[in-house]
């Protein structure tokens, strides 16, 4: 037990305060909040500690904390970008909250991306609707060091038009030379002036059939689509291994104390986030 | 014939005849006080059931659980005097079809039992009418009225011991047939009206939710009493609110399928004594 | 040498514990239940039930605590930790089977990180148990591999004489040695016979049933609906259990100010699991039986190398339906062969 595993705090269920300096509209009932710590030695913590792929349970006092991944990647620490659903009582404060408003913060936790062993490779990138966030955070941490990897590819889909997320970011990669983006929304979500794809994740990515050789695909979304974007995977030709998503559970601690966000066995706030599609598959698939 | 041989026989009918899908009913325990509730599917397995003075458990909430009933199918069970009132309760809430269920009633007695002659929900109105009479039962009476004289704050001291025991396990909750909201308020956190901590004040709004709730509705079974793991009295309170409703209301819960409930219609000559 | 606790000296041990700034915790039966709480007198005790209906872990867990206060301005916001008062404490007479599960659960409340709640009152608190030489239908002890005597999780341990006279006193550990110290003048060393320790059959093949739950098979198996269709749900068996740990956080209070609690949690509670967005990873009853089953005796003794269950048997002796781990695992152990 080392002070540093606790972030530095003795106790561990105690919050950094930070404060909203942007917040940010994103699709309806999708918010980004930016948060800056409050506290020097919170930030140094947190800079010590992150990497993409890590997790926080971000609150307000007097509703609760909720878990959600850090937004921004290991190579922008200077603040900390949620994006979330406004559902439940914490996401609903925290939606309501402005800019100058003070939120709790505990983390980072969880597991990362071993961004470094991607080096080298052509990366694949796959994220529906609300599920781009983490995604986004990887995405960025290989665009902040683009010329360590091989071809990079996008495929993105949201339920309608308006539920495209970051829409200014996938303007910003679209308009970029070194990024393939394949936006897709589903049947009947697309509007007038739509450009892109209609049609699902797992159909528009056979159709742009990336190649499976010497690329690593991160794929996030919900349980349905990335059920069925593994198939179309598969028919691709890539490897449960080379395949790597997030899971989400409710939590409470966030450290493997309160009992319920595993997956038989595997706790997902200690061992997760991250797993390959290879581990996913060996988890008790009704306790997902 | 013992009355466990003859509704083992009778079990094993309705099964082997299709009548019902399933018995619920009692088997052996854990030691040999105990009764289990019991769910039978087949006629070999009759024999596993059991029926005497240790059956205490009131089994009719288990006909309300998700899906159940749901396919039309008949349902036998095993039940006494309490059970059968709360499924006449179930009945007038709208939450089971009485025709689906087959009753084995009994009557419990200290050392033996007995059976009670009928099997629809709707064959029992004098035995039902007895009960009224006596009501509120006989048993508790005395503890009753020793609170009863209590003063406000003596009262206020007992309950409050009673309650800091409490740790929200909610097995009273989950025992009560009468409890079968599929969200119970003190899972709603948008508001949340109920606290959630065990701490006394949030035992107290839990325990008077419930009470509330339960005012002309609880039977009596005591199962929730039986189930406490702290051994709150909780039949005390149910007990006080039904009297107040019979006083009030003339309302005895549980007396036929097609009884309106009490606290959710409204008749003229009501007393309004609580309208400031 | 053999030392001796008469049990006539038992008011002057905690005299001189109390006098050295010892908190003295013992079971004791009041408003119909046994739990632990602060005794003056050897009277108070409760020493000869099997064991307390109330365990041990509230001593170090409780079923509700403050964590923080918070106050909130418009520039800041203020927190103020509750952390456990840090007074020493001896609790006496305890069961091997609660002193064993606050052992079991150390390890949990470490695991990467550190709970200073738990871990406070851990180092605060000496145990004093007394070994059983009496048991009833549910204690299964013997079954998980522990016994009516185990020192696990113990600083010291006390083995009843015959005749009920007192007990052998034995050091188990450098936390027990002040509390040892100050009563040692106490002692006594004539010789005396110690009462056989209570005979627990065993009752279940844990390691059969290990080797059955850690099957992949066996996670989809009917098995789970079959045991657990007469579970109403409740949270009785969770929150009696001494190796329980699971916990909830909630905020009273309004925005501006309220306290941070930490409160048990059950995962026999449907919300337990549930996600924001109704989807429900453990949706029925059968998967959170298995979850608490699978969570006892093959996830946790995968991670920590024990199982979380001393073998008390709160489980199934209080039970609303009858229920419990030992019928549970005698099942396992008939289809497992």
């Amino acid at each position: 037990m080392t002070e540093k595993s606790n972030n530095g705090r003795q106790n561990i269920y105690k919050p950094a305060i930070m404060k909203i300096v942007d917040k940010r509209d994103e699709a309806p009932g999708v918010k980004t909040l930016r948060l800056e710590f409050l506290d020097p030695l919170d930030h140094e913590m947190f800079k010590q500690h992150y990497r993409t792929g890590m997790f926080g349970l971000y609150g307000i006092f007097g509703e609760g904390e909720s878990t959600f991944c850090v937004a921004s990647p290991e190579t922008r620490k200077e603040y900390i970008e949620c994006t979330f659903r406004q559902s439940g009582r914490v996401t609903s404060s925290l939606a309501n909250s402005e800019i100058g408003d003070l939120v709790t913060y505990r983390g980072p936790y969880g597991n990362r991306f071993p961004i470094e062993e991607f080096y080298g490779k052509n990366l694949l990138f796959i994220a529906g609707g609300i599920a781009l966030p983490p995604t986004r955070s990887v995405i960025w941490s290989c665009l902040d060091q683009r010329e360590k990897f091989g071809k990079v590819t996008i495929v993105y889909g949201a339920r309608t038009v308006a539920d495209l997320v970051y829409k200014h970011e996938l303007e910003e990669w679209q308009n970029r030379s070194d990024i393939d983006l394949v936006l897709t929304v589903d049947p009947g979500g697309e509007s007038p002036d739509w450009q892109h794809h209609v049609g699902f994740v797992p159909t528009v990515l056979e159709e742009a059939a990336p190649s499976p050789h010497n690329c690593v695909a991160v794929l996030c979304g919900p349980p349905i689509m990335i059920k069925f974007t593994l198939i179309s995977l598969q028919k691709l030709g890539f490897r449960e291994e080379n395949v790597y998503t997030t899971l989400e559970n409710r939590m409470k601690c966030g450290v493997g104390k309160c009992g319920r966000c595993n997956v038989g066995s595997v706790y997902i706030c200690k061992e997760g986030p991250v797993f390959t599609a290879a581990e996913v598959s060996k988890m008790p698939q009704s306790d997902l | 014939m013992s009355i466990q041989e003859q509704y083992r026989k009778k079990a094993a009918e309705l099964l082997s005849s299709g009548e019902v899908k399933l018995v619920i009913g009692y088997g052996a325990g854990t030691t040999p006080d105990r009764r289990r509730p019991l769910f039978v599917r087949s006629a070999d397995e009759t024999s596993k059931l059991h029926l005497d003075a240790a059956c205490e458990a009131n089994l009719s909430g288990y006909l309300v659980s998700e899906g159940l009933l749901a396919d039309k199918k008949k349902v036998g069970i095993f039940l006494g005097p309490e059970g059968i009132r709360s499924v006449n309760i179930l009945a007038s809430e709208s939450q089971l079809d009485p025709d689906q269920i087959v009753i084995m009633g009994f009557n419990r007695e200290a050392e033996s039992v007995s059976a009670l002659e009928g099997s629809n929900v709707r064959d029992f109105p004098a035995m039902l009418a007895a009960l009224k009479e006596q009501a509120p039962g006989t048993g508790e009476q005395a503890l009753v009225e020793r609170i009863e004289n209590m003063t406000p704050e003596e009262r206020f001291t007992f309950w409050q011991a009673e309650f800091e025991k409490c740790i929200k396990c909610y097995a009273c909750r989950q025992v009560c047939p009468m409890c079968y909201c599929r969200r119970c308020i003190v899972d709603n956190n948008q508001p949340q009206w109920v606290q959630t901590s065990s701490h006394t004040l949030g035992n107290f709004e839990w325990n008077l939710v419930r009470a509330f709730h339960l005012s002309g509705r609880c039977v009596e079974c005591g199962g929730c009493d039986r189930a406490c793991p702290v051994n709150i009295p909780l039949r005390l309170i149910n007990r006080r609110m039904a009297m107040e409703v019979l006083d009030a209301y003339d309302h005895f819960s549980g007396m036929s399928p097609d009884q309106e409930t009490v606290l959710a219609s409204f008749k003229k000559d009501d007393p309004e004594t609580f309208i400031l | 040498m053999i030392q001796i606790l008469l049990r006539d000296k038992l008011d002057d041990c905690i005299t001189r514990w109390h006098a050295a700034g010892y908190d003295v915790i013992g079971p004791q039966k009041n408003n119909n239940v046994t739990r632990f709480a602060p005794v003056e007198k050897a009277s108070e005790l409760d020493l000869e039930i099997i064991l307390p209906d109330r365990t041990v872990k509230e001593l170090f867990f409780p079923q509700t605590e403050p964590m923080f206060r918070y106050r909130i301005g418009k520039q800041t916001i203020d927190t103020e930790e509750y952390l456990p008062p840090g007074r020493k404490r001896i609790i006496f007479g305890s069961r091997p089977c609660d002193a064993s599960a606050m052992a079991i659960d150390d390890p949990l409340f470490g695991w990467d990180y550190k709970d200073a709640y738990w871990f406070q009152r851990r180092n605060e608190t000496v145990m004093v148990t007394i070994a059983c030489t009496a048991s009833d239908d549910f204690c299964m002890c013997t079954s998980l591999k522990l016994a009516p005597d185990s020192t696990l999780g113990s600083d010291i341990m006390l083995r009843p004489v015959a005749g009920g006279k007192g007990w052998h006193v034995e050091l188990l550990s450098e936390r027990g040695r002040e509390a040892f110290d100050r009563i040692e003048a106490l002692l006594d060393d004539s010789a005396a016979e110690k009462e056989p320790i209570a005979n627990v059959p065993k009752r279940f093949d844990l390691d059969v049933c290990r080797e059955w739950l850690a099957d992949p098979e066996n996670f989809e198996s009917h098995f789970w609906k079959e045991i657990s269709i007469r579970c109403i749900g409740c949270g009785t068996c969770t929150f009696l259990c001494p190796t329980c740990h699971c916990f909830d956080f909630q905020d009273e209070g309004d925005t501006y100010s309220g306290i941070r609690r930490k409160n048990w949690d059950s995962c026999s509670f449907a919300l337990f699991t549930m996600h924001t967005s109704g989807h429900n990873p453990r949706s029925t009853q059968s998967s959170r039986w298995r979850q608490r089953i699978m969570h006892k005796f093959n996830y946790f003794p995968g991670k920590f190398s024990m199982n979380s269950c001393s073998g008390c048997g709160r489980c199934s002796r209080q039970c609303p339906v009858d229920m419990g781990i030992t019928e549970t695992l005698q099942e396992i152990t008939k289809v497992a062969k």
